[in-house]
């Protein structure tokens, strides 16, 4: 990622009263990490798997801070049972932001099931997303993914993709 | 030792903490032996999702002392909750571990703790928790809940508990959902604080 891309999502993050990250580091994310851990306005919290992560953001909806949870795509699948017992079980929302892992122009072959899942898995949950591949929509989209989920009570994601990670 | 007794206990101690809880027996039990927390517990049914929530809440309430009464299968569902408590070592949270050796809400088939080998508490100092115990007498779970419920670190009691369910005790009528209500506007009044406020129109 580029500085300037960095910066556009912690813009979005603080615009959006995030104070609390929590992730699981990928590639495509890599200058993301540090810079969040190096925020003084943000705490980061380092999880063990990203199901774990959407939980600690869910707990985190419930003292009132926001939360986000930032992952590589394939963490979704791996958060699938979290969000759904919250989401659809009880209203407790979790914002995720993350890499779009095998979208066009992916090189691994390891990466291809994150893209051919990732759209499917998040249309299964009833998860309104938006992909985007410009760095200047991401700050707007960071912020919108918080008042919808804050008016529906449940999860948003957004997914950056494009020149925006490569 | 049985659940419901260690609940009375813990019950006892507790007036202005936080709670989250798993699902299963341990729910209806909770709503009967703390009737005083009903609104400052939230009822969840996810396995491995409660002292991962607590943890949250803990995080973001710093200053509130949080309980997660998490059990066996919970626990054994995430381990990596641990090493996050073990790496964040948050002053504020206390976790119960129910270990009835057992997934008792569906008639009882033995969990991996049911063996004699695999040692929760064990799994958590060496996940980097040095305040792991195991309780087996009410006694000591009574002064295992006294010492986490002061501690200025992370504090686990897993408590060895039978099997069996308080027997004829009133059950809980809400949903998650309900529940999530009840407990949000219950951390608002508290804290004086918004979480879930007013739309932009009505």
């Amino acid at each position: 990622m580029q500085q300037s891309a960095v910066d556009a999502v912690i813009r979005g993050l603080k615009r959006a009263g995030v104070s609390i990250v929590c992730y699981l580091p990928d590639s495509l994310f890599k200058e993301l990490y540090p810079a969040l851990d190096a925020d003084p306005d943000i705490r980061t919290i380092r999880v063990t798997n990203e199901g774990e992560g959407a939980a600690i953001c869910g707990g985190v909806f419930l003292s009132g801070k926001r939360a986000a949870l930032v992952m590589e795509n394939s963490g979704l699948r791996a958060s699938v049972e979290p969000l759904a017992r919250m989401g659809l079980g009880a209203g407790i929302p979790v914002v995720m932001l993350m890499s779009y892992r095998g979208d066009m122009g992916e090189n691994n072959w390891w990466a291809v099931p994150h893209g051919v899942t990732m759209e499917p898995v998040l249309q299964a949950l009833r998860i309104p997303y938006v992909v985007e591949r410009e760095e200047a929509r991401i700050e707007q989209a960071i912020v919108d993914a918080y008042e919808l989920a804050y008016a529906s009570y449940y999860h948003t994601a957004v997914a950056l993709s494009g020149s925006i990670v490569r | 030792m049985k659940r419901f007794d260690c609940m009375t206990k813990l019950a006892a101690m507790l007036s202005d903490e936080l709670v989250i809880l798993s699902l299963g027996a341990s729910v209806d039990e909770w709503y009967n032996a703390a009737p005083h927390m009903r609104a400052a517990s939230l009822f969840q049914q996810q396995l491995g999702c409660v002292t991962p929530q607590a943890f949250g809440l803990a995080a973001g309430l710093p200053h509130r002392r949080i309980v997660s009464l998490d059990t066996d299968g919970g626990m054994m569902f995430n381990l990596g909750i641990l090493a996050t408590l073990g790496n964040e070592q948050p002053k504020n949270l206390f976790v119960v571990v129910w270990d009835n050796e057992c997934y008792q809400s569906i008639g009882g088939p033995p969990t991996h703790t049911a063996f004699g080998r695999v040692d929760i508490a064990a799994i958590a100092r060496g996940a980097g928790v040095p305040h792991a115990y195991t309780a087996r007498t009410l006694e000591e779970f009574e002064d295992h809940c006294r010492k986490g419920l002061a501690a200025a670190e992370p504090y686990i009691v897993v408590a060895k508990v039978a099997g069996a369910v308080q027997p004829d005790i009133r059950r809980k009528h809400s949903d998650g959902r309900e529940d999530k209500y009840i407990f949000v506007r219950h951390v608002e009044a508290s804290e004086g604080i918004t979480i879930m406020g007013p739309s932009e129109h009505n």
